[in-house]
């Protein structure tokens, strides 16, 4: 009995230390959940104040000529992919790369370490992205979407529903499509030059703020998921350490009355 | 003096929110500078300064490197790659 009591010490201890660490994880998460929250709702509002003039333009019965509108019938894929940097976050990198490997795809630029570590690609954090990185990102995509390279350029991310629900998603960049509903509306503004120059230099600027949404939401996915997953995994240790203590007290218990057993049938003789 | 509103935001966030009295800038086809009233307007904004100068005559000076401005009734805005000096 001796070495049992002993061995589920030793369990509760290292089960308890477990405990602490999701704890500490916890935390962290709670405390950058504020911050990736307002981050994640000013980029979603750049990006939708440049979608909706987007909307104009693309609704624009010229632009359809523009290059970035060119219809594709193509396979030639390429995926950003946006992962986090570190895992433990339940199953928000899994998603990302069930979805990326569910898709035809040519190339993936990753953003995120495990992105990177997965599809071996140049390391670039996807907490710490910055909007220069983006534009430089965006440049290059669309040079290479225009020198038809590839015919459709795509961004692998999570959407974030809810502090409980974020779901991997597919959104397309390149071609632009016409928002449906939008084909007769007419503008009374003045564009300068015109409308098919001004969406061509745009586009970059565009897709630019587009990662950046999408890199800032998925941030805050991650952060949402790592506190859920830090959670539930607090609260099963926990139950574990519950378990085991019940487990240690009756072991210590059965010591002592076999004790008690002994010396009294010792002294009876 | 009258006033619009500005809204001026990059890829990294919001950088100007508020009423101006007037926007400088580089457009697609020269300089241009934006009053309360001006016309619904949309254009690429080419690398250069941009000034604003706000309502109490003080100027704010920053860089755009890309962009587009849309001026509409309900104000003006100002996307793209940005800062201030």
């Amino acid at each position: 009995m001796g070495y049992n009591t002993k061995a589920l010490k030793n369990r509760i201890r290292s089960v308890n230390s477990t405990l602490h660490l999701t704890r500490a994880m916890g935390l962290v998460a709670s405390s950058k959940m504020r911050r990736a929250n307002e981050s994640m709702n000013s980029g979603r509002q750049y990006a939708a104040a440049f979608g909706s003039v987007m909307d104009l333009l693309t609704a624009c019965p010229d632009c359809i000529h523009s290059p970035y509108m060119r219809p594709t019938e193509g396979k030639r894929v390429c995926l950003v992919v946006i992962a986090g940097d570190r895992g433990l976050a339940g199953g928000y990198n899994a998603n990302v790369f069930r979805l990326t490997e569910s898709m035809p795809r040519e190339k993936v630029i990753p953003i995120g370490k495990r992105a990177c570590d997965r599809y071996h690609g140049e390391f670039a954090s996807s907490e710490r992205y910055t909007g220069a990185q983006a534009s430089e990102l965006a440049r290059e995509l669309c040079r290479a979407f225009l020198a038809g390279e590839y015919d459709r350029v795509g961004i692998v991310s999570t959407r974030y529903v809810s502090m409980m629900t974020q779901e991997a998603q597919l959104t397309w960049l390149l071609p632009l499509e016409r928002t449906e509903g939008r084909e007769n509306a007419t503008v009374d503004a003045v564009f300068e030059p015109d409308e098919t120059s001004i969406l061509n230099t745009a586009v970059p600027d565009y897709v630019a703020g587009v990662l950046m949404r999408c890199i800032r939401e998925s941030f805050a996915c991650e952060v949402a998921a790592r506190r859920m997953a830090m959670d539930s995994a607090g609260k099963n240790a926990q139950t574990m350490i519950d378990n085991l203590q019940i487990k240690y007290n009756r072991a210590r218990q059965g010591a002592i009355t076999q004790e008690i057993t002994e010396i009294v049938a010792g002294s009876g003789s | 003096m009258n006033t619009f509103q500005l809204n001026i935001s990059s890829p990294d966030g919001k950088l100007f929110s508020g009423e101006a009295a007037e926007l400088i800038l580089r457009g697609a086809e020269g300089d241009l500078a934006v009053l309360a009233g001006h016309v619904p307007f949309i254009t690429t904004v080419k690398p250069g300064e941009v000034r604003v100068i706000l309502p109490d005559g003080s100027t704010r000076v920053g860089h755009a490197r890309s962009g587009l401005l849309t001026v509409a009734h309900e104000g003006v805005t100002l996307l793209g790659d940005f800062s201030w000096d």
